[in-house]
């Protein structure tokens, strides 16, 4: 399982190209954000199986025309100017940040839905959504 | 029985016993009147955003000389009320460019950090300081003097905070998420300075303590200072260019502007098995209050009493929902701090003094007095709505909201519910899309509001939503009036 974000250029944005893809090759998504409007589409999905699997469905989404890539870190985390406050980890609504036993803050990546509520919640500004690989 | 000077005698002689006091518990826990008399110090620590924080700075003359009525560091007014280039620059106060992305919290962080800082200064123009505009930039090393003086810092305990209203709220307790989805804190709990010593016994005017990596002192009580309630707090002063910029640094608190986090740590001296008791205070024993910010209120409604040990667990049940819990001030650094105090004991860097004046045990904070009754929404809200039911024709929606010359309907079930709410523009659209059902246009989260809040909380949630009107519900969700932006304008104009 991965994460990736897609991309839907204008043109494209009315047809059911999802649907069609889950349909086409069987292979389950889970959309985690979308964000959909008369200009474009952004959304993020878990595409699930393994790396074969979600090769299949990222080559057939590109062949749609819809522009993929694959999501590695999430969140990053300046260490340089985190304080390890904690003001990121009650409010992440994934439960994808923790202290560590030291009392430092980890996000777990696997977790993390990119919402962004912890980048704006962040006193120290040390927090921000890295886009793509 | 130990006095202060016996203690510093055996720092001087190398022979201190110094623990932290997250290890003080287990210590005393084993035998009370071995710790008392084995245990010389328990070092307390805190870091966290401390609003009531600043440093006042002294630029030196120029020449010709002026007498700065107004300056700005870094486009951030410092308060230049007092004397011709003295200023007092404030953490909460608001860069005019960038807003809440940069405060005087951070031009503190930049000075301390050896960084040079813009000034630009206005003036009148006397004939002793004829100068009436001064720019130039300054480091730390430039200035005369830099005193960080926070007049209200290391607060014994405080309120955790969430929200049970349905948005999203930005306050000075970080982020709440809407429905009591979260839970913040702030404080150290069983580390924090003065719950080592509630009966201040120890701390007052004059103590020396560990401030942002340099000794400060102390000043006395703080602002707000409630020793009855448990929120006790002190005021402190420090030189701030000995501090290190590793425990001062700015804050964004999103919603609500800039803070500072400020390191401080305060030795506790063990005079006898009081003391020793004291300092062995756990995050159980240490109680805590879970308001509801979600109202809008001075005296916000209590949601639940908890301790410290539960909100640092990371997970506080309400009302039968675990829901997360985290921490505001920093742990990892307030324990860095505790053992860097302990090094310099142990290094004969540190030694402790007597309080010259105790804090005050009986002071009690005063509210401001209002001028004149703020009204409540129920003094001003309008009790007998026009309502419509979601099976209720368009026509009849439409007629309704041009015979009574209203913008909005309040759609209700039989019961008198709240299912949604239908707006003229609404209406418009249903035509211009061709759709026939009420249920299909109208908005059915509706922002809402309760009969005991202030007008100002709505006018501002109006605001924040650019929407003319709020129904007013019950706890059961009965619809039990209606607010317009017009009745809040009407009050807001009278005032």
């Amino acid at each position: 399982m991965n994460k990736y974000v897609i991309n839907f250029p204008q043109e494209i944005v009315e047809n059911p190209i999802l649907s069609e893809t889950i349909l086409e090759t069987g292979v389950l998504l889970n959309i985690l954000r979308a964000k959909v409007d008369y200009n474009e589409g952004t959304i993020v999905v878990s595409i699930m199986g393994d790396e074969e699997t979600q090769k299949k469905v990222v080559d057939l989404l590109r062949k749609k025309g819809v522009v993929v890539n694959k999501l590695k870190k999430s969140i990053v985390n300046e260490e340089e100017k985190c304080v390890s406050c904690g003001a990121c980890i009650a409010v992440c609504p994934a439960g994808a940040i923790s202290f560590t036993k030291d009392k430092d803050i980890v996000v777990e990546k696997e977790k993390c839905h990119r919402c962004g509520v912890c980048v704006e919640a962040c006193p120290r500004r040390s927090l921000s959504i890295q886009q793509f690989e | 029985m130990k006095t202060i000077e016996e203690i510093n005698e055996k720092i001087r002689r190398g022979e201190a016993v110094v623990v932290r006091a997250d290890e003080m518990p287990d210590i005393y826990e084993e035998n009370p009147k071995k710790a008392a008399v084995d245990v010389d110090i328990v070092t307390t620590g805190t870091f966290g955003m401390m609003c009531s924080s600043g440093a006042f700075l002294n630029f030196g003359h120029s020449d010709p000389p002026i007498k700065m009525n107004r300056v700005w560091l870094n486009d951030v007014e410092a308060y230049a009320g007092i004397a011709a280039v003295d200023a007092y620059i404030g953490a909460t106060q608001l860069s005019e460019e960038k807003g809440f992305e940069y405060g005087g919290g951070h031009v503190i962080e930049d000075l301390v950090s050896g960084k040079e800082v813009y000034l630009r200064a206005e003036a009148y123009g006397t004939d002793c300081y004829p100068r009436k505009k001064a720019e130039t930039s300054i480091t730390l090393k430039d200035v005369n003097q830099a005193m960080l003086f926070n007049p209200r810092n290391a607060y014994q305990r405080y309120n955790a905070a969430t929200n049970s209203s349905d948005t999203i709220l930005r306050t000075y307790m970080g982020t709440l998420l809407s429905n009591k989805r979260n839970v913040n804190f702030a404080g150290t709990g069983e580390i924090n300075p003065l719950s080592n010593d509630p009966e201040y016994r120890t701390i007052g005017f004059g103590t020396r303590i560990f401030l942002a990596g340099a000794q400060g002192y102390v000043t006395g009580e703080g602002t707000q200072h409630n020793p009855k309630t448990g929120f006790g707090n002190i005021s402190v002063k420090g030189n701030l260019k000995e501090m290190s910029e590793e425990y001062l640094k700015g804050a964004t608190v999103p919603g609500y502007g800039t803070s500072l986090f400020v390191g401080l740590g305060v030795p506790i001296p063990i005079l006898d098995e009081d003391m020793a008791r004291r300092t062995a205070v756990r995050n159980r024993d240490i109680h805590v209050r879970i308001l509801d910010y979600g109202v809008q209120r001075r005296d916000r409604p209590l949601v639940k009493e908890v301790t410290y040990e539960e909100l640092f667990s990371g997970k506080v049940d309400l009302g039968g929902k675990t829901v997360r819990s985290s921490p505001l001030s920093s742990m990892k650094i307030s324990v860095k701090i505790m053992k860097e105090l302990a090094g310099w004991i142990e290094d004969k860097k540190f030694f402790l003094t007597a309080p010259l004046e105790p804090l005050p045990k009986d002071t009690v904070v005063k509210v401001m007095k209002p001028r004149r009754d703020v009204p409540f929404v129920e003094d001003v809200m309008t009790k007998k709505v026009i309502t419509a039911q979601s099976t209720d024709a368009l026509s009849k929606v439409s007629e309704l909201i041009i015979s009574h010359g209203i913008d909005q309907i309040p759609v209700v079930d039989r019961e008198g519910r709240l299912e949604g709410i239908v707006t003229a523009w609404d209406l418009t659209k249903a035509l211009a899309t061709n759709k026939k059902k009420l249920q299909d246009i109208m908005t059915k989260k509706v922002i809402t509001s309760r009969k005991g809040e202030y007008i100002d909380a709505v006018a501002r949630r109006l605001g924040k939503h650019q929407i003319n009107s709020t129904p007013i519900v019950d706890s059961e969700g009965l619809l039990i009036g209606i607010v317009t932006s017009s009745d809040v304008n009407k009050y807001l104009e009278r005032r």
